[in-house]
């Protein structure tokens, strides 16, 4: 069970697997995640699903080396097995009946973006991509995204690669210069959303943004991912992980997420000698 | 048989309060067999058995009793185990004060008989020094699916396997157990307890399938339609915590019950070498009386906490919590805000929480739970200085089954409507538990899973 098939590192923080797990291959959309653990003692780590096999029954998932976690999950390779992969968690993204999208994906939000702007463009609707990260190192998937997209704008914050800036610099340009979007999604850093959302709502273009807030069983029982959206209360896992960027308290989130900021870095301290001779 | 006419039950022994406080090994220690032999020679053996009509599953009590006192302690175990499925779980964890103890007549001129810590005795005798497996029934040839692990979902497993059913029972999380394992802490109900109850059902044939989010990777239509299951009995649990919907519950330390507990008895937070974060708090408030209040403050204290409050808007008297509970969590150092309602969370500027805005309460006339309704006294308003607050007011349903399961209804609460069967709306598919009952306790939902198993056998062999 959940067997890893394929590991490929995109870029030196960023890795792919691809995971044998049947029955989720069958049901999941883009949108949902998973939540895996890598070894009998990991942490519950939510992940959102990047693309689905439904014929090999696999699940591919991106993650980004960011703590103790995705640590331990980056030392394992081809053939070992996940010790726990439940999914697929949280709603599918509504795509149905769109005709011309704006999709923004910041860093390694790309992966869980690029899934979404191929569904879009499966579904014949015309597809604007804005992809944004730091620099030409940490570029993934662009290819990907290209065979999917009308347009596609590549974004550095240094410039080394495609154009010097951040996304929502494009993105306010095109629709200023009258791209009528019926929606944009933008999946990404949190700071990435909150000024998407806020460029946008001053043009009335609906946004949507995939939120990933600290949990623990993803499934609606611990109530760790609470977000306030439109001043309500409302659980990623379950009522998400899409909200609508306008209602989104981003501030909040921001604030909640770096809850455990310090016991990460501890984390990723105590275990970073060890784990780099490790990491291949 | 000479009777021991002591009016005082036998005391339970256990930890002292400032070393367990410090700890997370169980609290009570248990009986010694001569301990439960004295304490079991306190039952009168009433004709008409008042202890059993408080049994939500109707163990015959007085038969458990004599066997112990006739120092026949696995023929005690045999009595409880035709009865309940988890007795060393119900031991620990029943209100029995409100159950059979409360119906015991030598409780009138004294003290009940220590029901409860006979029938851990009995369990827990078993545990350690029986070694067979239990025998395993002939198949009947039908399926059922069992939705959840947790004591509902378990004991429904047990009652249906024992009649030859090829149960399988789909867990949401990685391991079994449901809130015996992630709700109820260690110094409570130890969890290889609970592991021994799971394989005890396992060696009985049942199969528990973790990391199963039925109403995600699979529907009940699906398990129905495709997998071959003839009856689904959902057992899902309770659901997503209520907050008190006042300003500052999104503050950093800010804690629902079931996040705080999930961490602490699940991911193992309070060991050292757990990855799992927890807040090491100073001072903690944990809002509401019942039983998830009590273990989440005692968690707290354990944690380090060097002051833990439970804050109740109501008295001591409505406080819903086991006695035995709210009496350890006082002699742990817990203290008790009784008539204290919270009005709102204090943050400080980098927007974690520095303490609770309170007022006081006094009781007015009942109202529709026929508790007195608490209502604010005037000008009451205080702070208390915190760092942590975890609201422990209960929970609404989950709704990953109700909104993919098309046909099965659900009341204005969003929980599962059920007869005392457990039957639902649609033919095949029993519920029970705090999934139909919202949160209630172990025990009623172990009776809720009893009662489906009877009616499931029914239906099934009817069809």
């Amino acid at each position: 069970m959940f067997t890893i098939l394929e590991r490929s590192e995109l870029n030196p923080t960023v890795t792919k697997l691809v995971v044998q797990a049947p029955l989720i291959a069958k049901k999941a959309q883009p949108g949902q995640f998973i939540i895996l653990r890598a070894c009998a003692d990991s942490e519950r780590i939510p992940l959102t699903i990047a693309d689905q096999d439904p014929v090999a029954g696999t699940v591919t998932i991106i993650f980004q080396v960011v703590g103790a976690g995705t640590m331990q999950l980056n030392t394992l390779t081809v053939g070992d097995q996940l010790h726990d992969f439940v999914g697929p968690l949280g709603r599918p993204t509504e795509l149905e009946g769109l005709k011309k999208v704006a999709v923004v994906g910041g860093g390694v939000g790309c992966a869980i973006a690029y899934p979404v702007a191929k569904k879009l463009h499966e579904l014949g609707c015309e597809v604007h991509t804005i992809a944004g990260f730091r620099n030409k190192d940490l570029v993934i998937l662009e290819d990907e995204f290209r065979a999917v997209s009308d347009r596609f704008i590549l974004m550095t914050d240094d410039g080394s690669r495609g154009e010097k800036g951040v996304v929502t610099k494009p993105l306010e340009e095109l629709i200023a210069a009258g791209e009528g979007y019926d929606e944009v999604i933008a999946i990404g850093p949190l700071v990435m959303m909150k000024f998407v959302s806020l460029t946008t709502k001053k043009y009335g273009v609906k946004t949507m943004v995939s939120m990933n807030p600290i949990m623990i069983d993803g499934t609606g029982m611990c109530g760790g991912c609470r977000l306030t959206v439109g001043g309500e209360t409302k659980f990623a896992c379950v009522d998400g992980p899409d909200f609508d960027g306008h209602l989104v308290d981003f501030d909040e989130a921001l604030q909640r997420g770096g809850m455990y900021r310090d016991f990460e870095a501890h984390a990723r301290e105590e275990s970073c000698n060890l784990l780099k001779q490790e990491v291949r | 048989m000479e009777r021991n006419m002591d009016p005082k039950r036998c005391p339970m022994p256990s930890q002292a309060a400032d070393v367990r406080n410090k700890n997370f090994d169980e609290v009570a220690l248990g009986y010694t067999p001569e301990m439960a032999v004295n304490e079991a020679k306190r039952c009168l053996h009433c004709k008409n058995k008042p202890c059993v009509s408080g049994c939500p599953v109707g163990i015959d009590i007085p038969a458990f009793i004599e066997r112990i006192a006739a120092e026949d302690f696995e023929g005690a175990y045999g009595v409880l185990s035709a009865s309940s499925a988890l007795p060393a779980v119900c031991g620990r964890v029943c209100p029995q004060e409100n159950q059979c103890e409360g119906k015991c007549v030598r409780g009138i001129k004294g003290e009940s008989v220590g029901i409860g810590r006979l029938e851990r005795f009995a369990a827990d005798w078993h545990r350690t020094h029986c070694t067979t497996a239990p025998e395993k029934p002939a198949p009947n040839g039908h399926k059922v699916a069992i939705v959840g692990s947790g004591p509902s979902g378990l004991t429904a497993a047990g009652e249906l396997a024992k009649k030859g059913y090829a149960v399988t029972v789909f867990e949401a999380l990685h391991l079994a157990g449901g809130v015996l394992v992630y709700g109820i802490p260690e110094f409570r109900l130890p969890k290889d307890i609970v592991q021994q109850e799971i394989d005890g059902l396992k060696a009985l044939g049942v199969s528990i399938e973790t990391n199963m989010v039925i109403g995600k990777v699979l529907t009940i239509d699906e398990l129905m339609e495709e997998e071959g299951f003839e009856a689904v009995y959902v057992a899902s649990g309770a659901g997503l915590p209520r907050f008190m919907n006042i300003p500052g519950e999104s503050l950093n330390g800010v804690y629902s019950a079931n996040e705080y507990l999930t961490r602490v008895n699940l991911m193992k937070a309070y060991r050292p070498d757990s990855h799992t974060p927890i807040q090491h708090s100073h001072r903690v408030a944990v809002v509401g009386g019942g039983n998830v209040a009590m273990d989440a403050a005692r968690c707290a204290k354990r944690l380090g906490a060097e002051e833990v409050y439970i804050v109740y808007r109501r008295s001591m008297e409505e406080l819903p919590a086991r006695r035995e509970e709210v009496e350890h969590a006082e002699e742990e150092g817990i203290v008790f805000k009784l008539l204290t309602n919270p009005v709102e969370v204090l943050g400080d500027e980098n927007k974690r929480v520095r303490g609770i805005a309170c007022v006081e309460m006094e009781l007015g006339e009942p109202d529709a739970s026929g508790r007195r309704r608490p209502v604010e006294k005037p000008n009451s308003r205080f702070e208390l200085p915190l760092d942590t607050v975890i609201m422990a007011i209960g929970t609404s349903p989950n709704p990953l089954i109700r909104s993919t399961t098309p046909g099965l209804d659900t009341d204005r609460h969003g929980c599962i409507v059920a007869d005392e069967t457990g039957a639902t709306s649609r033919p095949g598919v029993f519920a029970g538990g705090d999934a139909v009952t919202g949160a209630a306790t172990v025990i009623l939902a172990m009776g809720a899973g009893k009662e489906a198993a009877k009616a499931i056998d029914e239906y099934i062999q009817n069809r």
